[in-house]
């Protein structure tokens, strides 16, 4: 085969992409570290004292908890409602599943600030006091589409003649899905529940509309910033963004599972037949 | 009973009985209604009238995990999350046998598809018919009533399949349970049933022992079906029957008139041409070598007729060699055939087995 040649061009452009992409994050992570307040270089060098510093704050542990307790929920219910959802489009008859599942998908394509907006046009109107609850409610609508994205695909993937032979066998509709379809679609709607935890822990602008007297944790860094400019922000955002990257690595994680380490740890009784080629991905 | 699809009619009024223990074949080309059937008595499918009993239940209305039956697929449906003795277990497990009891059925039951030890396997590290034997296994260790098997052998190798129908012709013999075989195959048809039943476009063509069905065929679909016998326009009368200019022996028939000869290719002997014959002859167009002899192609000499023959033993006699045929006596089986137009109901080629 010939070899490619990679051009001192495109090799630039990806430079220059993951430089403009990453360089932000960089900064921000760095100078949550930094020993003195300043915001901009000479970096003089690490501490935690900043960490410290909003771990002592309690409007930053009530936000934590708050948006803890709100990422907790929404991933809890959408976990439970999504997965209901997600089943019975996959077993929907396929006249009706298209029409479905764009209207179940929809909410993606739209804009955070109209379904904000929208929402808060709707608690105003049903006298709804803005809450946790209602941005609970906004991130449930925020997060579902994702986790049907997932869960759907994942149910979708699945043979529906192991379901017949799950009913041949005796077991009914609840039991086949109990000991057929939710052991082979588990890591999927694990890794979508993440998913959930993780878009709702730093959602910003529906939750901006919905808000009621209590703060989470982005809303917090923006009345923060209105006030000083200090390295608590960086070390707050760092945080955020690490509880981003474990909860989507863990989601990728657990989605590519099957195709990587299960095929790997069945590849030794694969040799016995070197005709057959069998990827589980 | 009927099963329709919108206009398309999949069974026409079909009844079918089957005694316990029988091992009773479907028998068909793709199309013919023989799966939806199988698939109505499983309970995936409803039938659009008529009713399903089994042992003298009522079990129309019953959905598949409340009767009394279990079905080997075509392809092996294993549950891939589960080892070989999770899936054997599976049904005994949902009827909630107790464990140590369960552990034996499963014991038992890869015992009889000889498949003791792979317990710990996964269901991916199987061949094909090491997956179609636990799913053999998956099924019977409910003790069904009714097994049914739904071409479990079509997705095998040959030599796996041959091995395979041994196989299953000893489970019936140790089971003593009633099985309903699909297959398109009359190969196997023929190999394993007490009972074939053939079907064609969603009816009954003829039910009978693998024995009548071969000997007596009842239609020139069946013939065709079956053995893949010569299927020729003829005209009988009381002691002979003439076909394609040639007058031959007649069997005892009450065929009078118009009629097809069913004659089967082994029954027709080939000899070099000779002076002083006086039946049918005709030039050899092909032959294939088959081991035990060979299978041959001829062109009669009125044009417009081809007779498939087999030998057993003996030199190939080559294409193009002029030949005498010799029908063996009491070998053509007639069918009455109504105006003379009517052509020769052909079926889909056969699976390519000579029987």
């Amino acid at each position: 085969m010939e070899h490619r040649q990679r051009s001192a061009f495109t090799t630039a452009v990806v430079v220059v992409a993951v430089v403009f992409l990453f360089a932000p994050l960089v900064v921000v992570v760095l100078f949550s570290f930094h020993s003195v307040g300043a915001l901009t270089l000479p970096f003089r060098g690490f501490s935690l004292r900043w960490y410290r510093e909003i771990w002592r704050s309690p409007e930053f542990r009530a936000a934590l908890r708050n948006s803890a307790i709100v990422a907790t929920t929404t991933a809890l219910v959408t976990l439970v409602l999504g997965t209901l959802a997600a089943y019975a489009l996959s077993k929907a008859r396929s006249r009706w599943r298209a029409p479905l599942a764009l209207l179940l998908f929809l909410p993606l394509t739209l804009p955070g600030l109209f379904v904000g907006l929208a929402l808060l046009i709707v608690f105003n109107r049903t006298d709804q006091q803005l809450s946790l609850a209602t941005v609970t409610i906004a991130h449930l609508v925020y997060v579902m589409p994702y986790f049907m994205l997932l869960a759907v695909a994942a149910l979708q993937r699945l043979d529906p003649s192991l379901d017949e032979a799950a009913a041949d066998l005796g077991a009914g509709p609840l039991l086949t899905f109990v000991r057929v379809t939710l052991p082979q679609v588990w890591p999927v709607l694990l890794a979508a529940t993440l998913l959930a935890f993780a878009l709702s822990f730093d959602e910003f602008v529906i939750t901006f509309f919905v808000i009621g007297p209590d703060s989470t944790l982005p809303m917090f860094i923006f009345s923060s910033l209105r006030r000083t400019v200090d390295p608590t922000i960086n070390a707050i955002s760092s945080l955020l963004l690490t509880t981003s990257v474990v909860l989507f690595g863990a989601a990728f994680a657990l989605t590519v599972r099957r195709g990587g380490v299960a095929a790997l740890a069945s590849r030794p009784s694969r040799s016995t037949q070197p005709g057959v080629l069998t990827n589980g991905s | 009973m009927s099963r329709t699809f919108g206009e398309v009619v999949a069974l026409a009024e079909v009844s079918i009985t089957v005694a316990p223990g029988e091992f009773v074949t479907l028998l068909g080309p793709s199309g013919c209604g023989k799966t939806t059937l199988l698939r109505i008595i499983a309970g995936f499918d409803r039938p659009s009238s008529g009713s399903v009993w089994i042992d003298g239940d009522d079990v129309t209305g019953r959905s598949a995990h409340r009767r009394p039956v279990n079905m080997v697929f075509q392809r092996p449906t294993l549950f891939p999350h589960l080892d070989v003795a999770g899936n054997v277990s599976f049904g005994p497990r949902i009827a909630k046998t107790p464990s140590a009891e369960r552990a034996r059925l499963v014991d038992e039951a890869l015992a009889v598809v000889r498949l003791d030890g792979y317990q710990r396997r996964r269901a991916t590290e199987l061949s094909g018919g090491q997956m179609q034997r636990v799913a053999l296994a998956r099924a019977i260790v409910n003790r069904p009533k009714v097994l049914l098997l739904d071409e479990p052998l079509s997705a095998l190798d040959l030599a796996i399949r041959l091995e395979m129908e041994e196989e299953l012709r000893r489970l019936h013999r140790e089971l003593g349970a009633t099985f309903v075989y699909v297959t398109h195959d009359q190969r196997e048809a023929l190999a394993l049933s007490d009972r074939i039943m053939v079907f064609s476009s969603g009816r009954i063509e003829q039910v009978g022992t693998p024995d009548e069905i071969y000997a007596r065929p009842a239609s020139p679909f069946v013939a065709r079906l079956v053995g893949d016998a010569n299927v020729v326009p003829a005209q009988a009368d009381a002691r002979s029957v003439v076909v394609a200019g040639s007058r031959l022996v007649s069997p005892d028939s009450d065929v009078r008139g118009l009629a097809w000869a069913v004659i089967r290719p082994e029954h027709i002997t080939l000899a070099p041409s000779a002076p002083g014959h006086t039946g049918l002859s005709g030039t050899v167009v092909d032959l294939a070598y088959r081991g035990t002899g060979h299978a041959y192609r001829v062109q009669l000499d009125d044009g417009s007729t081809t007779l498939k023959a087999e030998t057993v033993g003996g030199p190939a006699i080559g294409v193009g060699t002029r030949v005498d045929l010799t029908v063996a006596e009491n070998s053509i089986h007639l069918l009455a055939r109504e105006g003379d137009l009517e052509q020769v109901p052909s079926t889909e080629p056969g699976s390519g087995h000579a029987p």
